[in-house]
């Protein structure tokens, strides 16, 4: 066990050092000068160069690395550009507006997709299994942003039980949720589905139904909890995948959080706040994927987490 | 990195997928779509929406970009079938015009997702040790990031355009296409005709390109498939927090942006495209659902 989870940390280790990589050669990767693209047309030579200066941009590749990632591991992500206040300061006080959104809409994803999947099975072959299963692939094909268009125009438009874009209240929260939850709960759903149809195939059902034990039972007790692991899985990797993947969302309904910092940072060309959010966007991601595999394997002793051969 | 999410499903289809006869892929390969009803159905629409965006400029009934004052959000009429936007355009006809800048930003990434990331994925799987190893772990760090933060990043160095926006979207689902390929190709280096050939001298282009590609062409086919829908949202996503095509392209994602400013007064801005991108992207969706149906028939059903 322990070794296991010092073989994950180590692997995820090396992926973050794989993503500093890559945020720290953005910068190098802009067609042009990227500090007068930074700068806009009127910047002066003297701003140039003290930009330049600044980034330390004149040096070579490999000394710019090692003081960026030096920099990093203290803490110090660079100064946006445009606020002039540290990157790390910025991302740290949207963060928790992320967390909380994608929170909330996780919670709704699980709600709706393991139910819609339950009833998909009970019901396999009929029309209500093909209408949920439809109903998922509608769900991977719409648009975020316009699902979050249409509930805002019929539930703050039309109705005005929710407000449009002003806070981060509770009541702010719920579109934005519903939104991502609608949308992450169609991979669940099907997972869910799947597994349940599998499993209620099985002898162990069988011999539960021979018994004359009620299908809530068997459903419930029996059939869900084999196929909960996957699911759970599941559920965690949309979870650290949302953390970044709340950008279109947050810009929709002006959700302080990471995306519209990312989006704000990308069409104003900071490109100290774009490193900034892309690395910790990264790192966030990989801890959660190395969470989840050693929660995984503490969930399920049938997995040998000693195994090589497993990964 | 256990990316189990990307590769939850594709494992179980590699196994059988990969398994089938090759000659079954070319020859009844249009018969077996055109028996599948699914896939008849969702193909026959994407044609349509083909022929209508190739056609757009018999079809609309104005021009796409000319502004009508004196009818400035007005709601669907006779003289404007979707009504009309803020400057008095006419709805349908930029939907109709949409159809080609959508189109053409899917196929370009696609493009790109798949060549770059077949050639990665076969490679790695075919050489296999160190290059596999290198290669695999620069895709593990790009597979850490959610493809549409891959796709701003980039986005972020090239500068905002539909141009660039196809580019990103294509770069950034490549690290999820070469896994997959890399994935489907490794249970064909592991099946014996490979050594086989090797043993009788066959070059290494040779079964790359006549044992591998055509072996994992059923594979491939699915997830391109699927991607194309991926990349249609993803572009459209781009264009409509302004990264993308710009105003006053018509395009799906930057209408339903404009759209967003009017949802008080005219409804049918915010609505028309949306639908149209959900219907494609549907339709795209469905007939890669079909494809995996036919050519792995062990999830068929269930």
């Amino acid at each position: 066990m322990g070794q296991f989870i010092l073989n994950r940390i180590l692997s995820g280790i090396i992926v973050i050092f794989g993503i500093s990589v890559f945020s720290f050669l953005l910068i190098h990767f802009i067609p042009g000068d990227p500090v007068k693209i930074m700068l806009g047309q009127n910047a002066t030579p003297e701003a140039i160069k003290q930009l330049n200066e600044n980034l330390g941009l004149d040096k070579p590749l490999l000394v710019q690395y090692t003081t960026y990632i030096t920099n990093v591991l203290q803490g110090d992500f660079g100064t946006s550009l445009k606020t002039g206040r540290p990157v790390i300061t910025e991302i740290l006080d949207r963060f928790p507006e992320t967390v909380k959104l994608a929170a909330a809409g996780i919670f709704i994803a699980i709600v709706i997709g393991i139910t819609l999947g339950i009833i998909a099975a009970r019901f396999k072959s009929s029309f209500i299994d093909s209408g949920v299963m439809m109903l998922a692939t509608l769900g991977v094909s719409i648009p975020s942003f316009w699902l979050a268009i249409l509930l805002i125009m019929v539930f703050s438009v039309k109705f005005t039980w929710f407000p449009i874009a002003e806070g981060t209240g509770l009541r702010d929260l719920v579109l934005p949720a519903v939104t991502i939850g609608v949308l992450a709960s169609t991979m669940i759903s099907r997972l869910t589905r799947n597994g349940m149809v599998e499993t209620l195939s099985n002898d162990f059902i069988r011999t539960a139904r021979a018994k004359g034990l009620e299908e809530r039972i068997i459903l419930f007790r029996h059939a869900l909890r084999n196929v909960l692991i996957p699911v759970v899985t599941l559920i965690g990797l949309q979870m650290a995948a949302l953390l970044g993947g709340t950008v279109i969302i947050e810009q929709v309904f002006n959700w302080p959080g990471l995306g519209t910092l990312a989006i704000g940072a990308i069409s104003s060309r900071d490109f100290p706040l774009i490193q900034g959010t892309v690395l910790f966007m990264g790192v966030v991601y990989v801890m959660i994927n190395i969470l989840i595999d050693v929660i995984y394997g503490i969930i399920d002793p049938r997995i040998d987490l000693s195994a090589k051969e497993a990964r | 990195m256990a990316n189990i999410s990307k590769t939850l499903e594709s494992l179980e289809m590699q196994t059988t997928l990969v398994k089938k006869q090759p000659s079954s892929l070319k020859l009844n390969f249009l018969k077996e779509i055109g028996s599948n009803k699914r896939a008849r159905y969702s193909l026959f629409f994407l044609l349509l929406v083909i022929l209508i965006g190739v056609f757009a400029p018999l079809l609309a009934p104005h021009d796409p970009e000319k502004p009508y004052y004196e009818a400035l959000l007005h709601g669907p009429s006779k003289e404007h079938l979707l009504g009309t936007d803020s400057i008095g355009r006419d709805l349908l006809s930029r939907l109709l015009y949409g159809i080609r800048a959508t189109l053409t930003a899917a196929s370009i990434a696609v493009a790109i997702t798949f060549t770059i990331g077949t050639f990665i994925g076969l490679i790695s799987a075919y050489i296999g040790g160190i290059i596999d190893n290198i290669l695999m772990r620069i895709m593990d760090v790009l597979l850490a990031l959610p493809t549409i933060v891959l796709a701003l990043a980039i986005v972020a160095i090239l500068g905002p355009s539909l141009a660039n926006a196809m580019i990103a979207v294509g770069f950034a689902s490549i690290p999820g296409f070469a896994r997959i390929t890399r994935g489907a190709a490794l249970t064909i280096k592991s099946s014996g005709f490979v050594e086989a050939s090797r043993s009788i001298g066959s070059s290494h282009s040779w079964i790359l390109l006549r044992q591998f590609l055509p072996n994992i062409g059923g594979v491939l086919l699915v997830y391109t498939t699927l991607f194309i829908g991926v990349a249609i949202l993803d572009t459209a996503a781009l264009s409509f927090i302004g990264l993308g095509a710009q105003p006053p392209t018509p395009e799906w994602g930057t209408m339903l942006a404009e759209g967003k400013n009017y949802i008080y007064q005219a409804w049918w801005l915010a609505t028309f495209p949306g639908l149209a991108i959900t219907s494609v992207v549907f339709s795209v969706n469905f007939l890669g659902d079909a494809l995996r149906d036919m050519f792995d028939p062990k999830s068929m059903g269930r």
